[in-house]
């Protein structure tokens, strides 16, 4: 028996709100809760039990070890729907999808939610780690002799608590630093990155406008819109911006032409052709397949967000089917060199050749059809609630057009990249 | 070479003292003719804990190939601080080093470690001497390492000939690597109690380490990272992609002031990996390394 495909039923997020805004006192439980409240009263799911809700955040609290489970309990869902966290830095709410849907596919699942949330606001600190050895020892010691020896190595400078940076642990570097080089390499201009900046402002903004959000979106604390959206971006204005990442002449990337940080939280509703038939909802979308790579930009072999330009090919050979093949390309954007660089690697027969092992290169796409309600540069991108809003957003727009195919390719932390394929309902 | 067992590590900062002290009353002569042993040393677990959490990498129940270094330097130290050693301790400077291990060596591995010293020989600036090591494991040779110091202004009077030619066989210059233009793979913020934090784990309690005072006494205008801690660090950046034997070779260039900012550079070699450790505004390699196949010449055999 060839397993089922998983539909996507349909998606919600609060707007996304810029660090330290909005949602600078909303935990991440807070926002996760309010994105499955939302989707709960659109889909009319109160006190029904899901076969589960996968859902994560990349930087969470130690309390947290439960959140997703903590957010169902708080949300109107049955509290005997089952959860787990999923954590694959901003790959994470795309594989929780892929979970969700490969369960469901098996036949292991009939309905579920996957989703994602994060906060750099609200931003979890950690103790000194001197101090927390230093703890951890007089938790140790059996005497209260060996607890004070213990105690008395700590010395006022360990009360300086470590803030997270958003670095690589195993480099150092920023992710905009590593993407800079990658951006170096692939000789992206800074032109090109201000422009693929202003279109999904742009794009976005037309979106809002034309009520393309009214259903994947529930207004949060005051915002019925993303807070980072400038509707009246420009190249000009782009221009004037200094960049921010890498160095000298090469410097290209500016706060613009980069995701911000931002806070938000995303779900999106899975489930069986039979169940949305059952409970009287139109299927958008189903989800077809999916794949994740990893490269070792550890030891310099590849940029650190060049993943997806693995993930891809592998995903298109298994499926039959050419870069060519699609009707929407959904390229998170992380930086705008990112996808430029994405873009450039799969035009370039040297890297499809010597890094892929490929005949001919990918070749280039219809960029009518990237990122066409705009991406994160404009929407901002609160890590794990990405590849929820992307979900939601293809499935609409393949039921919107009643016909196609789209792809998604999101890159990570880590050196990893989760892709996937979408097709329209039939 | 008459060998002489030494029953316990040999505590360095008495060591360092009495060197201080003793510095100039010696000096000149040749290398004493002394192997010195210390038997069946059994790491300790929690020793090894903080060296790991202080030069980076994982906890393994193998050791890292830098800490046998460890291990023996108390021994090199006992031997450069001996009154009758021909040159000073005070001041020396870590030329290059490189550690071979010929085998992975499990954490209860008890080790034998043997230090002397060899190859006194002139240096333009001085002179220099190699400080060699091993460890067995029940007769087994499993590590050896070699460090090449210099000791600016002395002679090199008890080497082979007065006028010994400034290197022997390119030892004091180290490998021969150039990774001046790749870009970083790491980016190292290293604090300013590096050296402190450093010596408390590894014993090496050389002023020029620890406080910016006592670095100006040897002309440096701060105190200075543990070349052997620089390399430590870079060798756990790729400890998992290491064979189970090779000979790690580092040539320390520029000393690392505290606190600093340094770029890690590391790139795949044919037959291991090559890296260094470079100034972010491209002002020269701090250090710079290889992971080679162990050189069965680097080291002659006991004697």
């Amino acid at each position: 028996m060839a397993p089922r495909r998983a539909a996507v039923v349909g998606g919600n997020r609060i707007p996304f709100a810029r660090s330290n805004g909005p949602y600078a006192h909303a935990a991440n439980q807070d926002m996760l809760t309010a994105a499955l409240d939302g989707l709960v009263s659109r889909f009319g799911l109160a006190g029904e039990r899901l076969g589960e809700v996968a859902a994560g955040a990349v930087l969470k609290h130690s309390r947290d070890f439960n959140l997703t489970r903590e957010a169902v309990l708080g949300s109107a869902l049955a509290p005997s729907t089952p959860a787990y966290d999923v954590q694959q830095a901003c790959g994470t709410g795309l594989e929780a999808a892929i979970l969700v849907a490969n369960k469901i596919a098996l036949g292991q699942l009939d309905s579920g939610i996957a989703g994602g949330v994060d906060t750099t606001s609200d931003a979890p600190i950690a103790v000194n780690e001197r101090l927390r050895q230093a703890l951890l020892a007089a938790n140790r010691a059996k005497s209260t002799g060996a607890r004070l020896a213990a105690l008395a190595r700590i010395r006022p400078n360990h009360l300086v608590p470590e803030i997270p940076r958003n670095s690589e642990p195993r480099t150092g570097m920023s992710m905009g630093d590593h993407a800079a080089a990658t951006a170096l390499r692939w000789q992206v201009t800074r032109e090109d990155q201000d422009a693929l900046t202003v279109t999904s402002h742009h794009r976005l903004a037309a979106a809002y406008d034309r009520g393309f959000f009214d259903d994947l979106l529930t207004p949060y604390l005051g915002l019925n819109r993303d807070q980072n959206l400038r509707p009246d971006s420009s190249l000009e204005k782009l221009a004037t911006l200094k960049p921010v990442f890498g160095r000298g002449e090469g410097a290209t990337m500016t706060a613009a032409n980069s995701t911000p940080l931002t806070d938000g939280a995303s779900a999106v509703l899975l489930a069986s052709d039979e169940w949305a038939a059952d409970h009287g909802l139109p299927v958008l979308a189903h989800f077809v397949d999916a794949e994740t790579a990893a490269v070792d930009y550890v030891h310099g072999e590849e940029g650190l967000l060049m993943a997806p330009a693995y993930a891809v090919p592998r995903l298109l050979a298994r499926n039959g089917l050419t870069l060519q093949d699609f009707d929407f390309y959904e390229i998170h954007e992380a930086f705008a060199s990112q996808v430029l660089s994405t873009l450039a690697a799969w035009e370039s027969p040297e890297f499809c050749k010597e890094k892929l092992g490929l005949d001919a290169p990918l070749g280039s796409i219809d960029r009518a059809k990237l990122n066409v309600n705009g991406s994160s540069l404009a929407a901002g991108h609160p890590f794990a609630a990405t590849g929820g809003r992307i979900v939601a957003t293809l499935a609409k727009l393949l039921a919107e057009r009643g016909s196609g195919r789209g792809l998604i390719s999101i890159c990570a932390a880590g050196g990893q990249g989760v892709v996937a394929i979408l097709e329209a309902a039939k | 070479m008459q060998t002489q067992t030494v029953t316990e590590a040999p505590r360095l900062g008495k060591l360092y003292l009495q060197a201080v002290v003793t510095a100039r009353l010696g000096g000149g002569g040749a290398l004493p003719d002394t192997e010195l042993v210390l038997p069946d040393q059994v790491v300790d677990p929690g020793h090894l804990a903080a060296y790991v959490r202080v030069c980076g990498g994982s906890r393994r129940d193998r050791l890292p190939a830098t800490y046998p270094h460890l291990l023996a330097f108390p021994l090199q130290v006992r031997l450069l601080a001996d009154r009758k050693f021909p040159l000073p301790l005070p001041g020396l400077v870590h030329l290059r080093n490189v550690c071979t291990q010929h085998r992975p060596i499990a954490t209860d591995d008890p080790l034998t470690l043997r230090v002397h010293a060899e190859r006194l020989v002139a240096h333009p600036k001085g002179a220099q001497v190699d400080l060699v090591a091993t460890a067995e494991v029940s007769g087994e040779r499993v590590w050896s390492g070699r460090s090449t110091y210099l000791a600016r202004g002395s002679d090199a009077h008890g080497a082979h000939g007065a006028t010994a030619p400034a290197t022997v066989d390119g030892v004091a210059a180290g490998p021969a690597v150039e990774l001046a233009d790749d870009p970083a793979a790491a980016v190292w913020r290293i604090p300013a109690d590096a050296g402190r934090r450093y010596a408390a784990v590894s014993g090496d309690v050389n002023p020029i380490h620890l406080n910016a005072l006592a670095a100006r006494v040897f002309g440096f205008p701060r105190a200075i990272a543990h070349g052997m801690w620089c390399k430590a660090r870079a060798l756990a950046a790729v400890e998992a992609r290491l064979p189970d034997a090779f000979a790690v070779d580092v040539a320390f260039r520029k000393p690392v002031l505290l606190p600093s900012t340094v770029h890690h550079v590391v790139r795949r070699a044919a037959d291991g990996w090559d890296f260094a450790l470079l100034r972010p505004n491209g002002e020269g390699a701090h250090l710079v390394g290889t992971v080679r196949p162990p050189a069965d010449e680097v080291l002659p055999a006991p004697r």
